[in-house]
């Protein structure tokens, strides 16, 4: 069927299937690989996306039920000054290492910071449980977003 | 991971209109969320020739205060309960369960009547609900009735919803001056996790007596529980640290856990666990209701 869609800003057309996810849509037949395929079970939030601005596993969309609704990824948030804010915050402070969880980390908490642009560290930390990063052990990350945080507070 | 067998995907507008094609369509299930049913058709534990999505239907999706009642529409997603005022200020226990299922990512997706037709024994909204003296309404294409939420478990997995029908709200009245409540839940860790036992507290104060209590267990028998017996002990009784801990440890032999050996704890652990949330449950549930004295 045809599904049509904003992704990252720009009208999409494409045909879908009923059993495709989300998350096999952007990566297979759009090439937006920063969504990346973990567990496909919920749990790691390797393939989160923003679907109308709230963060979400695209491996539990359906393909087709993204009809007229907006999702968004790292890629059309290249230009954006709270993700180039947090972006440079990881980078800085060594909040990655491998890689394959920070662009759904990025997307849950420039999601968090939208809402709560000052959270406290508990906030901070329910605001990512559903990322799971097997590298850095949080610290950094959380240290990353207390940065952004305050950097975006201070321009 | 396998893939997701193909169905038929249908994606109505109204409630009729879903209600029609639930009932029209054989081998059709209704698809709200997702978290729960795309895992299970992965899995193969379950099958659908037809998925009748909910997501468009939008008188479904709704928080309501009236006449005394909060009622809750069944594709309501737990992020919104989460974020509810309304229900913040009026039923704490439940915005505080909400907030301990899943992840950020999942109460987005997840809907409050997903979280109770999944029938999980241990999922994490019927326990507060269950104690909130929760009813339901449930339609079909022949016409809507109500229930208490207790009557919809039938065991893991299972609901008493005929082919055709549809859970469409969930209510309770709102907690009087003079009540409390509390949500006690353990995991194996703190986030993102899976409830190896929870318990549901609400009680009613008269000064120091006790003039009415619902209690309930989750991941403590086939179904989210009741425990009814716990409750009579309760009823009329004055209330203090010594009442609290001997009813609590009442516990140990009236919850019914499974003893499947690949259960996520033991039989043991949960009975004694039991005890301990329960205890947790009365005594904050007792603290707040001493303080809703408006």
């Amino acid at each position: 069927m045809k599904t049509s869609f904003t992704l990252n800003g720009k009208k999409t057309e494409v045909e879908t299937s009923t059993n495709q996810t989300l998350l096999d849509l952007l990566r297979e037949d759009l090439d937006v690989k920063s969504v990346k395929k973990g567990c496909e079970a919920g749990e790691c939030g390797a393939c989160t996306v923003l679907l109308d601005e709230k963060p979400v596993t695209s491996c539990f969309v359906l393909a087709p039920q993204v009809e007229n609704r907006s999702v968004t990824t790292v890629e059309g948030l290249v230009e954006d000054e709270l993700m180039v804010a947090l972006r440079d915050a990881f980078m800085k402070d060594g909040a990655i290492q491998c890689g394959f969880c920070t662009p759904g980390l990025l997307l849950s908490v420039y999601a968090l910071l939208r809402e709560n642009p000052r959270p406290t560290e508990s906030e901070i930390k329910k605001g990512i449980e559903g990322n799971i990063c097997r590298c850095t052990g949080y610290v950094k990350i959380v240290e990353a977003i207390i940065d952004a945080a305050e950097k975006i507070a201070s321009d | 991971m396998k893939p997701i067998p193909s169905f038929d995907l249908h994606r109505p507008e109204t409630l009729e209109e879903a209600l029609e094609l639930l009932s029209e369509l054989e081998g059709s299930r209704p698809i709200a969320g997702g978290t729960d049913l795309l895992m299970s058709l992965r899995e193969g534990d379950c099958k659908a020739k037809h998925l009748v999505d909910l997501g468009l239907v939008k008188e479904l999706r709704c928080i309501r205060e009236d006449k005394g009642t909060i009622s809750i529409g069944s594709t309501t997603t737990v992020a919104q309960v989460v974020e509810s005022r309304l229900i913040n200020a009026k039923a704490p226990v439940l915005s505080e369960a909400s907030s301990s299922l899943g992840s950020v990512q999942i109460r987005n997706l997840a809907t409050m009547g997903g979280n109770l037709c999944n029938a999980s024994p241990g999922a994490d909204t019927a326990t507060p609900l269950l104690v909130l003296g929760a009813g339901i309404e449930v339609a079909s294409r022949k016409g809507s009735k109500s229930m208490p939420l207790s009557e919809l478990f039938t065991g893991p997995n299972r609901t008493s919803l005929a082919p055709g029908e549809l859970l469409t709200e969930i209510r309770f009245p709102i907690p009087p001056t003079g009540s409390g409540a509390s949500f006690q839940k353990l995991g194996r860790r703190k986030s993102c996790t899976l409830s190896l036992i929870n318990a549901a507290a609400y009680l009613e104060m008269n000064g120091k007596t006790c003039r009415e209590a619902r209690v309930a267990f989750g991941a403590c028998a086939p179904t989210p529980m009741r425990a009814l017996e716990v409750e009579g002990l309760l009823r009329g009784l004055k209330l203090d640290i010594k009442a609290v801990e001997e009813v609590s440890s009442a516990c140990y032999g009236l919850v019914q856990p499974s003893t499947r050996a690949h259960a996520r704890a033991s039989e043991e652990y949960r009975r004694e666990m039991s005890c301990v949330l329960m205890r947790r449950a009365l005594t904050e549930a007792w603290e707040r209701a001493r303080r809703n004295t408006r």
